[in-house]
């Protein structure tokens, strides 16, 4: 096991020893020396991070990236957790796009989508608070709400035992981000825009989570396997080392990738925007 | 990036760690680590992590930071007498974290990240008055 990470420390109680260590952290360490049982799983960003970031790129034209349809349940349980993902997300580019009509339609559709996998309860009381906080235009108070939802919705269905589920919920809302925003980064390409899709980590925990589901028979669906595929065919597009620039062709692929995926989950292919 | 290291972040994506109920308290403190960041305008996450470590042990999280964002990582424990430390370091191992504090069962450490791409917050207890510590850690990003 790596030992040992000096520290900052400031309390009267700890001995100057500790306090030489914590005024000096030490400037690297070795990460290979950590055992797998001491690094916990990769943190999944909440969307409103990669949109706080999207906020200071400049002003998209978010209402072009609203779909027209939030897509239709239908009744399988992987489809409507990678569904309710993507509709969650679409929560954040209405509220982008600062249309409270649609935020309280998508407020409305992830109560309807919970239900069909009964997580209804958790989300209740988001879904009137979108509601509510959309009518009074308070954006970033919605999409907090929006995050949390995601977080309740995931926390329901991992009481459950419903593991698997709760992830699909966070790669369908992972899909659907980064169509857009790969959309946004694409229509004016930066190479700064451009490298907020450099998530391996996050690609190969995603990876990883589908790999394991494999032998059960949500892993078998048609729908799990084509996300497997797509996060195969995403992962050589972004670079594995920290700095790889990722370019406006292979951003593009990316975009052509997720949004094939997506209108696979919403089951209206050709319907987007 | 080496074999080795590559093996390694195969397996911990094999590791679930869930926040347990008995960290529960420690995350009460990780939010009061974090309150004075929201005072500034950062959002803190809803959900957390959390589990518990013996006196000197460490716990890596791995975490997907954008830059063109700020974060404040928030540790706090609910052992009375305890001391913590976080720490933030780069997926190549360097120091990445532009600030960090240390009080008793409270910690803090910034991130201005200069590179979009994976990080890893270092939790480790110092001392203890106990066997196993509880921790928890939230943050905040704006």
């Amino acid at each position: 096991m790596t030992k040992h990470i000096p520290i900052l420390a400031a309390t009267l109680a700890i001995s100057s020893a500790a306090f030489a260590r914590a005024e000096n952290p030490p400037p690297s360490i070795d990460l290979s020396r950590f055992p797998a049982a001491e690094v916990k799983n990769v943190v999944v960003p909440v969307p409103s991070e990669v949109f706080a970031v999207l906020d200071k790129l400049g002003t998209p034209n978010w209402r072009g990236q609203l779909r027209k349809s939030l897509g239709k349940n239908t009744g399988n349980r992987a489809q409507v957790a990678l569904l309710l993902g993507t509709v969650i997300a679409e929560g954040f580019i209405a509220v982008e796009a600062e249309d409270s009509e649609r935020v309280k339609e998508i407020g409305r559709e992830v109560l309807a989508l919970a239900e069909a996998i009964n997580v209804r309860k958790a989300v209740i009381a988001r879904s009137k608070s979108i509601t509510d906080l959309a009518e009074a235009r308070r954006w970033r108070e919605v999409r907090t709400e929006f995050d949390g939802a995601l977080n309740d919705v995931r926390s329901a269905m991992q009481e459950l035992g419903d593991d698997n589920l709760a992830q699909l919920v966070s790669l369908g809302g992972w899909t659907r981000g980064t169509e857009v925003l790969t959309a946004i980064v694409g229509d004016s390409f930066t190479s700064d825009g451009a490298e907020l899709l450099h998530q391996p980590e996050l690609l190969s925990y995603f990876s990883e989570t589908l790999s394991r589901m494999k032998s059960t028979r949500l892993g078998k669906d048609e729908l799990v396997v084509r996300m497997r595929k797509m996060l195969d065919s995403i992962k050589p597009l972004i670079g594995k080392e920290d700095g790889t620039r990722i370019s406006a062709s292979n951003v593009k692929r990316i975009n052509q990738l997720t949004g094939d995926t997506v209108s696979a989950i919403t089951s209206e292919p050709g319907v987007a925007r | 990036m080496n074999k080795k290291v590559l093996t390694f972040l195969a397996l911990a994506a094999l590791v679930t760690v869930p926040v347990f109920a008995y960290v529960n308290d420690a995350l009460s403190f990780a939010h009061e680590a974090a309150d004075p960041y929201v005072k500034k305008g950062f959002s803190v996450r809803e959900d957390a992590w959390g589990g518990d470590l013996g006196v000197e042990d460490q716990q890596a999280m791995t975490a997907q930071l954008f830059k063109g964002n700020e974060y404040w990582f928030a540790l706090g424990t609910e052992v009375k007498g305890a001391v913590v430390t976080i720490h933030i370091y780069d997926a190549q191992g360097k120091l990445a974290e532009s600030e960090s504090w240390q009080k008793g069962r409270f910690a803090g450490a910034r991130v201005v990240p200069s590179k979009t791409g994976t990080y890893y917050a270092i939790v480790t207890v110092e001392k203890s008055p106990q066997e196993r510590t509880g921790w928890a850690v939230v943050y905040a990003y704006k």
